[in-house]
């Protein structure tokens, strides 16, 4: 799941990269309204995490520019306006959550995972397909109910996939929402990834559509 | 000394005593004038009698004093017609008009160009007013004293009746004058009414500014209220910006150290995070209260109760999706709360999200006006509170599960901006099984 973090003040910036980056996201950071902005509409995220109080452009109105340009990313803001009129005109300004600060980083992450669960259309937060289950809030995977240990990449791409159980999701796709921008990306060794998931996994969990990419489990 | 400060009794009272004054001084003055005339108009009738009088004086062989020729006036031949004539010879020889029938008019006091009274004269002891001359006729080296005389019941009556209109239609006019004034003072006043009435209004929250479109000795008043009242208000939105500002960059910051104190672990991690919390809620308590503090000072604020609480709803709809709530309003539009709308969305904020938490599937939201106060109502069908915590919930950083999060400031939050408009909150246990939340506050 590719994450893009719009927060100027540089310590929680970086503090919010290097954890979201430990829970398997590929996180951007922007550092100004202005950047957020340009990066939202251009880059495939799962969500976003907005700060309001941000230099050049304000967070609210990155926010309405965003769902002006039909741009749907969930977006969760986290700021310090933690007043009730300021979460009415962030819930009406087009946000999915809005989390005050000083804030709990356990349910920022708690919050983000539901976010782009919802938005996948998964309600329950156990996501399974077959035998492979994914706990979406302790990042395990299991087979028949046996623990599998799975890097970083090959979780990300399960993670991802498990999202999107049924649809056929393309290699760049698949690559756009592994990888964080600045990564020098490289579609075949997504190749590499599957292949390890399939030899760990079993071997008809994850289909190869001719031409197109990769399905998990049986066509929605 | 209250009446005497009443504008209105000033002005109605200079114009009553300039208006009598000025009516009394005009009247006294056309009296006299309608006096002075009808004494020329008699002074003038006796001297063309007393001319024609001189004018038929003979005297018979005697030397006693004889007529040429009757007077031409009729009234002379009349008995006590009320004009006389009088002819005194040497010797006691005397001539008197037929008028004066038995009566003799009173003897000569010395003499006298102008005319002067003679009162209780005759039969009916009238005023008379006589005009007297000596006539010498030089051939016959004979002297006469000659007396014309006029009654002055006419002339005084005429005056009297004169007078008697003139009170009549000054007094009339002074009337009409004075309503006039009433009338003049109402209208001229009526601006400051006006005013007086907006202000009322702005000072109730039914508006904000008050319209400059009165006279132009009101406007500047007008001008400078409307000035003051922006002061305060820009003030007010400075203070709010400046104490957010700072709370906004202590919160960041706080956020910073949380998040490495979470990090750590062990007993001095444990103290640092419990600090870190405590640190909060005393920015979040004296934001609110802060906030509280200079809403409670702008005049002219109201805000309708169903739009915040809608507000609220859509804001906790969308945070609570996972929880699949059933969150009911039933506030009547023409609910409006007589105070700041963030004020009333903090309160309902707090008290709806503190529902949505304890909730289990249902929270309504109620309210209803009384006796210019309002009360909303916040149910949840969660577990409640027992009896002998409900007190306790509302003081600031109790939390009575550390399970829901929260920073344990909602209910003490909206106690204590109730308290700044005069309101009160109250729980109970509800209907619906859990919390009921009433909060009382002024209303429009």
């Amino acid at each position: 799941m590719r994450l893009l973090v719009v927060e100027d003040t540089p310590e929680l910036g970086e503090q919010l990269v290097q954890r979201l980056t430990a829970e398997a996201y590929a996180v951007d950071l922007a550092r100004d309204g202005e950047e957020g902005q340009f990066l939202g509409e251009t880059e495939p995220y799962d969500a976003i995490v907005l700060d309001l109080g941000l230099p050049r452009i304000d967070g609210l109105s990155v926010l309405k520019h965003w769902r002006a340009r039909g741009i749907a990313t969930p977006v969760l803001i986290l700021t310090a306006r933690g007043a009730w009129h300021e979460k009415v005109q962030g819930i009406d300004a087009g946000a999915d959550d809005y989390l005050a600060k000083p804030f709990a980083m356990e349910e920022l992450l708690a919050r983000l995972r539901a976010l782009i669960r919802r938005t996948m259309g998964h309600s329950a937060p156990v996501l399974t397909c077959g035998p492979v289950t994914l706990d979406t809030r302790s990042g395990k995977v299991a087979v028949a109910g046996e623990a599998i240990d799975l890097t970083a990449y090959e979780f990300k791409v399960l993670d991802y996939l498990m999202h999107r159980q049924g649809q056929v999701v393309s290699r760049t796709e698949l690559t756009e929402h592994v990888y964080a921008q600045d990564f020098d990306r490289d579609s075949n060794t997504i190749e590499v990834f599957v292949g390890r998931l399939r030899r760990k996994l079993g071997n008809d969990l994850i289909a190869t559509v001719r031409g197109l990419g990769y399905r998990l489990g049986p066509a929605a | 000394m209250t009446i005497a400060r009443s504008l209105r009794f000033r002005l109605l009272a200079g114009a009553a005593v300039w208006v009598t004054l000025a009516l009394a001084v005009a009247g006294f003055g056309l009296s006299e004038l309608f006096r002075a005339h009808m004494q020329d108009q008699v002074e003038a009738e006796l001297n063309r009698n007393l001319d024609q009088l001189s004018a038929n004086l003979e005297a018979d062989d005697k030397g006693a004093p004889t007529l040429r020729q009757a007077l031409s006036d009729p009234r002379f031949q009349r008995p006590l017609s009320g004009l006389y004539w009088q002819i005194d010879g040497a010797g006691g020889t005397m001539l008197r008009s037929r008028s004066l029938w038995d009566a003799v008019l009173p003897p000569p006091n010395g003499v006298q160009m102008r005319p002067h009274r003679h009162a209780e004269f005759g039969p009916d002891k009238q005023f008379i007013y006589i005009l007297e001359r000596n006539v010498t006729l030089a051939d016959r080296d004979l002297s006469f004293h000659l007396s014309v005389a006029i009654d002055l019941a006419d002339a005084m009556a005429a005056s009297a009746d004169f007078d008697r209109v003139l009170v009549l239609s000054l007094a009339v006019l002074a009337a009409a004058l004075i309503a006039a004034s009433v009338v003049q003072v109402q209208v001229g006043l009526q601006p400051l009414a006006a005013l007086q009435h907006e202000l009322a209004e702005v000072r109730k929250g039914g508006r904000r500014r008050l319209t400059d479109e009165g006279p132009r000795e009101v406007s500047p008043l007008v001008k400078d209220l409307n000035a003051l009242l922006g002061r305060t208000e820009e003030g007010i939105a400075r203070a709010r910006l400046e104490a957010g500002n700072l709370a906004h960059a202590l919160k960041t910051d706080l956020a910073i150290v949380s998040n490495d104190a979470g990090a750590l672990s062990g007993p001095q991690a444990r103290a640092i995070r419990e600090r870190l919390a405590a640190i909060r809620r005393t920015i979040d308590r004296h934001m609110a209260r802060a906030r509280a503090a200079a809403t409670h000072g702008v005049p002219g604020s109201t805000a309708a109760v169903a739009d915040s609480a809608a507000g609220i709803v859509r804001v906790l709809r969308r945070l609570s999706e996972e929880k699949d709530l059933v969150i009911e309003t039933e506030v009547p539009a023409d609910l409006v709360f007589a105070g700041d709308r963030q004020d009333l969305d903090e309160i309902l904020g707090n008290l709806i999200d503190n529902a949505c938490k304890w909730a289990r599937s249902r929270v309504l939201v109620s309210g209803r006006a009384a006796a210019g106060r309002l009360t909303v109502v916040v149910e949840d069908d969660g577990p409640g509170l027992a009896d002998d915590v409900r007190d306790a919930v509302t003081a600031p950083g109790v939390r009575l599960d550390e399970s829901v999060p929260g920073t344990g400031l909602g209910l003490a939050v909206v106690k204590e901006f109730a308290g700044l408009y005069g309101g009160r909150l109250s729980l109970d246990r509800s209907p619906l099984g859990g919390l009921r939340a009433a909060v009382e506050l002024p209303a429009v």
